[in-house]
């Protein structure tokens, strides 16, 4: 059974630990202050890129290069922007980062900002999470007090800057660049790509979009050294990866494990198991956008190319758990519900896709399917998929494949009896 | 430069230009709704997805841009970019489209104005499959919404391109509209408190590829394919922008700019296209009137050219010093040359004066403040030209003959200057008012010439920028409103005066002699969009 590492989480239950000085006391801002005064940016760059860290906001995209597509040096003004807008269903790690260590992603993101000599960055916080911007916005006034932050950090000569703004509510802005649409005021709808976010960003400045874990863990890389970080856990992603594992299970939270964990030992070792002792249904390893798995599928490592046999991804690392008390189409109707809500409307696929998917799959649980409803959802599902502006398109359509596919008997018994068969047993559940 | 094949065309294309302005470049017509040449790139309707090879999936062809590959990765050992617009996935991804656009679209058709010159009719036909297989209610949304002095919104028919919202954002920059609301439910709104109310709001009717926004003006007058359609240009500022003049039974119904990148671009103002909707208040006669006992009576052309003639005659007994002829910057070219033809021979050698009507100021996008179309055409021709908004009252008084042709200077003048026009006018012996409609002048006259309007008559027009074009017969008129050079021809040979002959082909070479650049140009020269005369010296 792999180890509980306590990296990332190392500060979490501790007394007062969005607090500056206990931070400090375990060694925080160490690391910035051997950057600032011992490295040179390009050396904190090159350790980032040794540690092969992956991008923890679902793309998995390696930091280390999205930090060198800046531009270089200081004449044009950078930002740096922290992604902190989890709203993804079943992820919530993200927020016992902020809530329990601000000043790791804060150091996180001033290293980032040395590194790729930005100007600042924006914190753009979930606006669902009151307590998480407060705690987070007195762990930035602290970091300017402690001269962290701010013209000539630490004497070093190098200055950044950091502003916490909140989101309104859409999920939609967690995707990068509606997310920095809506930073600057405007309607929370992705951009038309090219350009990226590299080239023109938030107000039309070259700009980096990090997630808050990934962040988070430059500290770490920094202290210690992108050798020993690419040597934690799976090698093709590597480091510590805090996995939120929700739904059935009989202790649900957020475990820090090296990556690569077996998701089977994920569920049964550490999550303590399904909840009441109940059969396995169906276990959605990355956060509500990914494909679902069936319950004999999750002998499997949870990195990119263990996850790729079966055919789903790491996401955000939301692993949502579901026993046999579970209706399969009632979950992909909640789900669809979801993204037909959250669909930002601009493009016609995702807009009018999602919205008829909720309708199908509503007819289906509610006993009205009709024979070829299941191979609608999949034309439908594929009329989405690859053809919109942002991912949110195929975050809608890949777990309703999925779902269709992998529970096709569900699906279909519905419809021949014109009735969900779950309908007695998945209001309760006996624990 | 990048070698791009897009279906079996080969092309070579600069690099960055995007595959659907190549593809329509060369006659390959791609499926598009969000995209418009005047506006910026969205890539939001999926319309124009098209299979690019090497790539998994399909691209939207208004935002891709033509780049070069290295050498060795060219695709087929020398394309930089191979395009399939026909392909089983394009298809697939068009069909996929523009299923989801009609999916809550209520396809009210036969009530839609739209109906006929739909983009979304037009490429279900093309492009979409014969039936829906949406078995829902679809979603509901309001209709006939007021949304500002010249537009009605239809919510439902809206297939949130957002054309009109960038209209009003990147070319009037008076940003009225927005995206409201998310997913299925998105709607374009005006702000609060605000009204799709500028100057140019029509064109977000003219943008629109569905029936959403629809003129208040032209809505239910006609079906489209009842439109009898020509080639003209707007009369009501000195910018003379490209026009297509709808016409049903004799009557303009509209007026819809033509993309004219010389002029004005795919753009117009509300006030010249509604010029159709001032026509209807005018009161417009067919037959020349001849003052008698006091009232305008109809006499027959055949032979009011002589009576015409025999007063002007016996009125000028002490010469021409005693007229005052007021031409108009709305003469056609042609029209001005029989003017100055009819100094010449009737009012020997007098010269006339057109006055400069300015009104407002110039605009950065097309409003001219001088509110003729043929002000440039004038001066080309040697016409004598009022200071800005001069009073005409000086140019009149003490006269005993007048000669007003296409002007109101009555109607026009305000206050003291109105009434001096008024008493100089009632003083005359003889005043002669040719115009289209019973004016405030026109009803001072003693002789009147019914003339054809401006979509009544051919002519050719000098914008401010020197650019030269020609108006069309729209509507034929009745045959006794005739073109003002065909008046001139009639009164010159009834003064046995040689003439040209009264049609707009024999005034028109009049002009080419007369106007410097223009001697080569033939009609077709100058059909579509005009010709950039030479710049002469003031």
């Amino acid at each position: 059974m792999a180890e509980v590492l306590k990296l990332l989480t190392r500060n979490v239950g501790k007394a007062n630990s969005t607090n500056v000085d206990s931070y400090m006391a375990s060694g925080g801002y160490e690391p910035l202050m051997t950057a600032l005064h011992k490295m040179s940016p390009e050396q904190v760059l090159g350790e980032v890129k040794a540690s092969n860290l992956k991008g923890r906001g679902g793309a998995g995209f390696p930091a280390g290069l999205k930090w060198s597509f800046l531009p270089k040096g200081r004449d044009r003004v950078k930002y740096l922007v922290c992604n902190a807008d989890e709203s993804e269903p079943g992820t919530f790690k993200d927020r016992l980062l902020i809530e329990n260590d601000p000043h790791a992603i804060l150091e996180g993101m001033i290293l980032a900002g040395f590194a790729t000599q930005a100007a600042g960055a924006f914190f753009y916080i979930r606006g669902e999470m009151p307590q998480g911007f407060r705690i987070f916005q007195r762990a930035v006034d602290q970091a300017y007090e402690r001269g962290f932050l701010g013209k000539n950090i630490l004497g070093s000569g190098f200055g950044f800057d950091v502003y916490v703004s909140r989101g309104a509510g859409a999920y939609i802005c967690g995707e990068e660049t509606a997310l920095m649409n809506s930073l600057e005021g405007k309607r929370g709808e992705p951009r038309l790509k090219p350009p990226f976010p590299a080239g023109f960003g938030v107000y039309g400045q070259p700009s980096n979009i990090n997630n808050v874990e990934t962040y988070a863990n430059v500290p770490l890389i920094i202290k210690n050294g992108g050798a020993w970080y690419a040597a934690i856990g799976a090698p093709s992603a590597p480091g510590p990866r805090l996995y939120g594992v929700s739904g059935h299970v009989k202790r649900p939270g957020v475990y820090e494990l090296p990556s690569g964990v077996n998701l089977r030992e994920l569920i049964y070792e550490h999550a303590g198991g399904i909840l009441g002792d109940r059969p396995l249904k169906a276990v959605i390893p990355g956060g509500s956008s990914v494909p679902v798995l069936r319950a004999d599928q999750i002998d499997v490592t949870m990195d990119p190319d263990g996850l790729k046999k079966v055919g789903t991804m790491v996401g955000s690392a939301g692993v949502i758990v579901m026993n046999d008390t579970v209706c399969m189409v009632k979950a992909m109707v909640n789900l669809m519900q979801f993204y037909a809500h959250e669909s930002c409307g601009q493009c016609t696929p995702c807009r009018e896709g999602t919205h008829w998917l909720k309708l199908i799959l509503q007819r289906i649980e509610e006993g009205g399917g009709k024979p070829g409803d299941v191979d609608l959802i999949l034309d439908v599902s594929n009329n989405i998929m690859g053809r919109t502006i942002c991912p949110l398109g195929d975050a809608a359509a890949m777990p309703a494949i999925a779902f269709a596919t992998q529970f096709r008997d569900e699906f279909d018994a519905h419809i021949r009896e014109g009735r969900c068969p779950m309908a007695h047993t998945h209001m309760t559940v006996a624990v | 430069m990048p070698l791009i094949r897009i279906d079996d065309k080969e092309i070579e294309a600069p690099e960055g230009e995007t595959i659907l302005r190549l593809a329509l470049k060369h006659g390959i017509h791609i499926p598009y709704y969000c995209w418009h040449p005047a506006l910026s790139i969205v890539g939001q309707c999926r319309m124009c997805l098209v299979e690019v090879k090497g790539v998994p999936k399909p691209l939207t062809a208004c935002s891709t841009a033509v780049t070069s590959l290295p050498p060795d990765k060219k695709i087929d050992g020398k394309y930089d970019m191979v395009v399939d617009t026909k392909s089983q996935v394009t298809k697939k991804a068009q069909k996929g489209v523009l299923e989801f656009l009609l999916l809550n679209h209520p396809l009210d058709c036969p009530i839609c104005d739209q109906a006929g010159e739909c983009q979304l009719q037009e490429y279900s036909y093309t492009y979409g499959e014969p039936a829906s297989r949406l078995e829902f209610e679809k979603v509901h949304a309001p209709k006939r919404v007021d949304i500002g002095p010249h537009v009605v919104f239809d919510v439902e028919r809206c297939i949130k391109c957002t054309r009109c919202i960038r209209f009003c954002k990147e070319i009037t920059r008076t940003e009225e509209l927005t995206l409201a609301e998310r997913g299925v439910h998105a709607r374009v709104e005006t702000f609060p408190g605000k009204q799709l109310d500028n100057p140019y709001s029509v064109c977000t009717v003219d943008v629109c590829p569905v029936g959403a926004l629809t003129s208040k003006e032209f809505r239910f007058k006609q079906r489209v394919w009842f439109l009898t359609s020509t080639n003209s240009v707007c009369q009501e500022c000195s910018r003379g922008c490209s026009v297509r003049v709808d016409t049903y039974k004799g009557e303009v119904l509209r007026l819809v700019p033509r993309d004219n990148p010389k002029v004005n671009g795919p753009w117009m103002c509300d006030y010249g296209r509604l010029i159709s909707e001032r026509m209807k208040d005018l009161t417009v006669l067919a037959r020349p009137k001849v003052r008698e006992g006091g009232r305008l009576t109809a006499v027959p052309w055949p032979g009011f050219a002589q009576v015409l003639q025999k007063k002007v005659a016996s009125s000028l007994k002490d010469g021409a010093k005693d007229a005052a002829l007021i031409w108009s910057g709305r003469m056609p070219l042609e029209e001005m040359a029989a003017a100055k033809a009819l100094s010449a021979g009737i009012f020997g050698g007098l010269q006339g004066t057109l006055p400069k009507v300015c009104r407002g100021e110039d605009d950065d996008l097309l409003i001219r403040k001088e509110r003729r179309p043929n002000l440039k055409g004038a001066a080309l021709l040697g016409l004598a030209v009022t200071g800005e908004n001069a009073p005409v009252s000086s140019l009149l008084k003490g006269k005993k003959v007048a000669l007003v042709v296409r002007e109101d200077v009555v109607g026009e003048a305000q206050g003291p200057e109105k009434d001096a026009i008024k008493a100089a006018l009632s003083a005359m012996d003889l005043v002669i008012v040719a115009d289209y409609a019973l004016t405030e002048t026109a009803a001072l006259a003693h002789i009147f010439i019914p003339l054809a309007g401006w979509h009544e008559m051919e002519g050719t027009v000098v914008n401010f920028m020197g650019v030269v074009q020609k108006m069309a017969r729209s509507v034929l008129p009745p045959r006794d409103r005739k073109a003002f050079y065909e008046v001139a021809s009639l009164w010159l040979s009834s003064a046995g005066i040689d003439a040209p002959e009264a049609s707009f082909l024999a005034w028109h070479a009049q002009v080419r002699k007369a106007v410097p650049g223009m001697k080569d140009l033939m009609i077709r020269d100058i059909l579509p969009h005009g010709v950039q005369l030479p710049e002469v010296g003031p």
